[in-house]
C-alpha cells in the first residue's frame, strides 16, 4: 500500500544521500511511477490480492534500495531539473527552442492553466476565508469542532485536486501522500492531527494566495494574447473593416503600408513570447505549489 | 561450503557484468519494435515475459539506463498524467537511436561470433 511504497522511497532516498538532487529526484520518480503502476495492475489482475502483499512482491522485483541506488550512481549526475519535456529541447538551437514552444504540450497546458486559475483562485479564496471565519465564529458552539474538522478535510481534499490539475496541465509531478500517517485514529485524534499538521495551514495559505495570483496570471496572459492578435489582425481590421488603430481628436490613424508586415511579424513573435511566458509562469507556479500543497 | 559460495558469487558477478553490457542494446531493440511509446513498467514486463533469464538485475536498475540513453539522445521521452497514479514517462526511440541500434547489433554479432568460435575451439590458440 501507499505506506509501503513511501517507506521504500524513503529508503531509496537515504541510499542515494550525497548524490546530486536531480539524480535523487529521477530515482524517486521512476520508483514511484513503477510501483504505483504495478500495484494498479496487480489489483486489476488479481482482485482478491492484498495491497501490501502485491507491493512487497513488486518491491522485491524492483530491487533493494541499495542496488537501485548504485545503478543510478553508475550512470552519473544529470544536469537540469526534470520538468516535462526538458529532454526534448536539449541540444537544439536557440531558434528551434524559441519556436519549438509551439509543439510543447505543457505550454498549452500552462496557457490554459493561466486562464483557469482566476476562476479556481476566486473559489479557493472564498472557500478558505469563509470556512476559516465560520469555524472561528462557531468554535464556542457544540458544532464548532466538527465544522472545523470538515472544513480542514475539505482543504486537504481541494489541495489534492489542485495537485492533480497542476500535474496534468503543468506537467510537474506532485507526489501523493496519505493525509493521515497513522491508521485507526479516533475522530478527535484525526482532528488534532489535521490541526497540528503544518501542511493543512500551508494548503490554506495556497488557497488564499491563489486569488491575487490567479488575477495576475489571467490578466498578464490575456493582455499578452490580445496584443499579439491585435498585431496579427491589423490588415484584416484596417483593410477589411476600415478600423483605425487609434482615433484622437477626430483624426484616424492607420498603419503605414511598409509598417504592416513589421506589425504583423511582431504579433506572431509575440504569440511565441506569450507561450514562453505562460510556460515559465507555470513552472514557477508549480514550484510554489509543490512546497505549499504536498510533502516531498 | 565456502568454496560453493565463492563460485556462486563469481558466477553472479560474471552474469551481472555480461548483462549490464547488453541491457542498453536490449532496451533500444524493444523500443525500436514498439508501435507506441512505452513507459518503464511496460518495458520491464516485456523483458520479464521474454525467453531466457533476461537482464539479471532488479527492474529498478533499468530506469537509470533509460535515463542515460535519453541523455545521450538515443531515446526521447514525454511525461503524461495517468488516471489514478503518478504521471508516467513514455519513452520512444529517436532516429539516432535507430542508427545506433544497427551499429550496436553489428558489434554484438561480431562479439558473439568471436566468443562462440573461441568456445567451440574453432580458433587456434
Amino acid at each position: 500500500m501507499s505506506e509501503l511504497i513511501n517507506e521504500y522511497l524513503g529508503r531509496l532516498k537515504a541510499a542515494l544521500s550525497g548524490a546530486d538532487p536531480a539524480t535523487i529526484q529521477d530515482a524517486l520518480c521512476d520508483a514511484e511511477e513503477h510501483l504505483w503502476t504495478a500495484l494498479e495492475l496487480a489489483r486489476e489482475e488479481k482482485p482478491g490480492i492484498q495491497d501490501s502483499e502485491a507491493v512487497r512482491a513488486e518491491i522485491e522485483r524492483y530491487g533493494s534500495p541499495e542496488e537501485v541506488a548504485s545503478a543510478y550512481l553508475r550512470i552519473g549526475p544529470r544536469f537540469g531539473a526534470s520538468v516535462g519535456v526538458r529532454g526534448a529541447s536539449a541540444g537544439r538551437s536557440a531558434t528551434n527552442r524559441f519556436f519549438g514552444v509551439f509543439t510543447d504540450p505543457t505550454a498549452y497546458g500552462a496557457l490554459f492553466y493561466m486562464f483557469f486559475s482566476m476562476i479556481t483562485g476566486i473559489f479557493y479564496f472564498t472557500w478558505a476565508v469563509s470556512g476559516l471565519s465560520l469555524a472561528a465564529g462557531l468554535i464556542v458552539l457544540i458544532i464548532g469542532l466538527p465544522f472545523l474538522g470538515i472544513f480542514l478535510l475539505s482543504v486537504r481534499g481541494i489541495a489534492h485536486v489542485e495537485g492533480r490539475i497542476i500535474e496534468a496541465l503543468l506537467g510537474v509531478r506532485m507526489p501523493r501522500r496519505p493525509i493521515f500517517a497513522r491508521k485507526g485514529l479516533s475522530w478527535s485524534g484525526r482532528l488534532s492531527a489535521l490541526v497540528r499538521d503544518p501542511m493543512t495551514w500551508k494548503n490554506i495559505l495556497y488557497m488564499v494566495l491563489m486569488l491575487p495570483l490567479g488575477i495576475i496570471y489571467f490578466t498578464v496572459t490575456f493582455v499578452s494574447l490580445v496584443l499579439s492578435f491585435w498585431g496579427m489582425l491589423r490588415p484584416v481590421l484596417e483593410y477589411g473593416f476600415d478600423l483605425p488603430y487609434a482615433q484622437i481628436d477626430n483624426v484616424a490613424y492607420f498603419t503605414t503600408e511598409w509598417m504592416m508586415p513589421v506589425v504583423m511579424a511582431t504579433g506572431v513573435l509575440w504569440l511565441f513570447v506569450t507561450m514562453h511566458m505562460a510556460r515559465g509562469l507555470g513552472r514557477m507556479h508549480a514550484r510554489m505549489a509543490r512546497s505549499l500543497l504536498v510533502r516531498d | 561450503m565456502n568454496e560453493m559460495n565463492e563460485a556462486e558469487a563469481a558466477r553472479k558477478k560474471f552474469r551481472k557484468e555480461l548483462k549490464s553490457g547488453t541491457v542498453s542494446l536490449v532496451l533500444l531493440s524493444i523500443l525500436s519494435r514498439a508501435e507506441h511509446p512505452m513507459y518503464g513498467y511496460q518495458i520491464t514486463k516485456n523483458i520479464d515475459s521474454g525467453e531466457g533469464s533476461g537482464p539479471d538485475m532488479g527492474q529498478g536498475a533499468l530506469y537509470p539506463v533509460l535515463r542515460s540513453l535519453e541523455k545521450t539522445g538515443l531515446l526521447e521521452s514525454r511525461v503524461e498524467p495517468s488516471v489514478s497514479g503518478p504521471p508516467r514517462r513514455y519513452y520512444s526511440i529517436t532516429e539516432a537511436g535507430r542508427e545506433t541500434l544497427v551499429d550496436w547489433t553489428g558489434t554484438w554479432e561480431e562479439t558473439r561470433n568471436f566468443v562462440d568460435a573461441t568456445l567451440k575451439g574453432d580458433r587456434d590458440v
